[in-house]
């Protein structure tokens, strides 16, 4: 599947990968989701998961955090083990931003409350200078103005950005983004890829579940295939759009009209 | 025939002392039946299988027989079953907070149910503990999202508070029943409380259709 010279273009060479897959399977009941996934994100890496509808990318994104528990193989953090759940996974997510594809924002919390919560409740930090990063935060994601309004009060895009901001507070190494801009209205999409794209020239490592193919092509370093539960092909963008090995990835891709 | 109502002007005081311990128990039995409703509701969805059964047995049990009858059962054999003697109004404050906490009990259960999971699961991506997910996030959610139906059951307790007069509780209708035994002046007497009764809970039902309007739609 990857080749000793793609390997040598990866970022990181050398380091512990900040995620890695070894092995990893999932099962729905009968159905076997993922069929042992192998892969790695590396430090400051943008990592795009991409693939067909019930490929598994979603899934495979949500067992790295635990949110679904593997039934099989393992998936390391900084190359310590994943625990299956209790306090040890709580203090692995707390290292992992996620970002929903409903954005997943306290209804009840306004802007701000919705970035304080985690870092209070969560990392304890007092609640000063939690407002404090949070106040930081908005303005990054330019919602400064925004910081007194409920989510029911903001726009798609705009509750993406805070969800975004909310999962920065916890200051983690990693960013897990599923489907980010699916839920949005196409003229919201933009200034979350826009906030995305920023993120990851500070270095950011990221792992992004998309069907944006404009964003993975430009913003990715490595981009990752998945279909019927496995990674068919992964290599650099310049491999997967202008020259894909796999004859299905090129199929996916013409589907979604992707011409190079 | 003839009416006599200066026998309810005579009374009014009794009928006032009747009604302030009306509003007492209906305020004391929420106190206590919202945070127990909380709590049989936490119970059953805890997946612990004991606390589960027992909030069952107790929510089936209060919410499926007659008030008056655990109004009598609460005066004639808790103190014979504890061996403890309490007054009346403590011993109506106790049947009528069984009864409206396992109805408050179903409610909050609802209404927890009703937050998607999605919501619990943002909060354990932030590195929340499930007691924090459902404090902090999912409880909060649950009771805007139910207080139409607490305003709805506060209306109701409100009226079956003068089901406690059975055990001579001096709360308006047992006032109202003292009076017109002293005074034989039925009509009159049903008439006033009646009309004590819905001059105190119209202004509360305009107040739950407000709670109605102001949350009770979507989020």
């Amino acid at each position: 599947m990857t080749t000793a010279s793609e390997t040598s273009q990866r970022k990181a060479q050398g380091t512990t990968p900040v995620v890695s897959y070894s092995g990893v399977i999932k099962r729905f009941g009968a159905v076997t989701v993922l069929t042992g996934v192998s892969m790695e994100v590396r430090k400051g890496e943008v990592v795009c998961l991409i693939g067909p509808s019930g490929s598994g990318k979603s899934t495979l994104l949500r067992c790295t955090n635990g949110l679904e528990r593997i039934d099989g193989g393992e998936i390391l953090l900084d190359g310590q083990l994943l625990p299956s759940d209790g306090k040890g996974l709580r203090l692995m997510r707390r290292r992992m931003g996620m970002v929903f594809q409903n954005f997943e924002l306290f209804p009840h919390k306004t802007a701000l409350e919705n970035v304080v919560v985690g870092p209070v409740t969560v990392l304890g930090i007092s609640r000063d200078e939690a407002v404090e990063r949070a106040t930081a935060l908005l303005a990054k994601v330019g919602l400064s103005d925004r910081a007194g309004n409920y989510p029911s009060q903001l726009s798609g895009g705009q509750q993406q950005r805070v969800a975004i901001a909310r999962a920065l507070a916890m200051e983690p190494e990693v960013m897990l983004f599923d489907e980010p801009t699916s839920a949005l209205d196409p003229e919201t999409v933009g200034e979350v890829l826009a906030v995305m794209k920023r993120l990851a020239e500070e270095g950011m490592t990221m792992l992004v579940v998309t069907h944006e193919m404009a964003f993975a092509r430009r913003v990715s370093d490595w981009v990752v295939v998945m279909d019927k539960g496995a990674i068919i092909e992964q290599g650099p963008p310049q491999q997967i759009y202008d020259a894909p090995q796999v004859a299905r990835t090129k199929e996916f891709l013409s589907h979604l009209g992707w011409a190079g | 025939m003839t009416f006599d109502w200066l026998v309810v002007w005579n009374n009014i005081g009794a009928l006032l002392d009747g009604v302030k311990v009306t509003i007492f128990l209906a305020v004391a039995t929420m106190a206590i039946a919202v945070p127990g409703g909380i709590l049989l509701a936490v119970m059953r969805i805890s997946g612990i299988r004991v606390l589960s059964a027992i909030a069952t047995a107790f929510t089936e049990l209060f919410r499926n027989v007659p008030l008056i009858l655990v109004i009598y059962m609460a005066y004639y054999e808790l103190p014979v079953m504890s061996g403890l003697s309490a007054s009346p109004l403590v011993t109506g404050l106790i049947a009528l907070s069984l009864n409206v906490s396992a109805y408050n009990g179903e409610t909050f259960r609802a209404g927890i149910a009703s937050i998607r999971k999605s919501q619990s699961e943002a909060a354990y991506a932030l590195g929340m503990s499930p007691w924090q997910a459902f404090r902090i996030v999912v409880l909060p959610q649950a009771i805007k999202r139910v207080l139409p139906v607490l305003a709805s059951t506060w209306i109701s307790l409100f009226k079956d508070t003068s089901l406690v007069s059975v055990i001579s509780v001096g709360e308006l209708s047992y006032a109202a029943t003292r009076v017109r035994a002293q005074t034989f002046r039925v009509l009159e007497v049903l008439t006033a409380m009646a009309a004590i009764y819905w001059v105190l809970g119209y202004p509360q039902a305009k107040l739950v259709d407000w709670i109605n309007h102001r949350w009770g739609r979507a989020e």
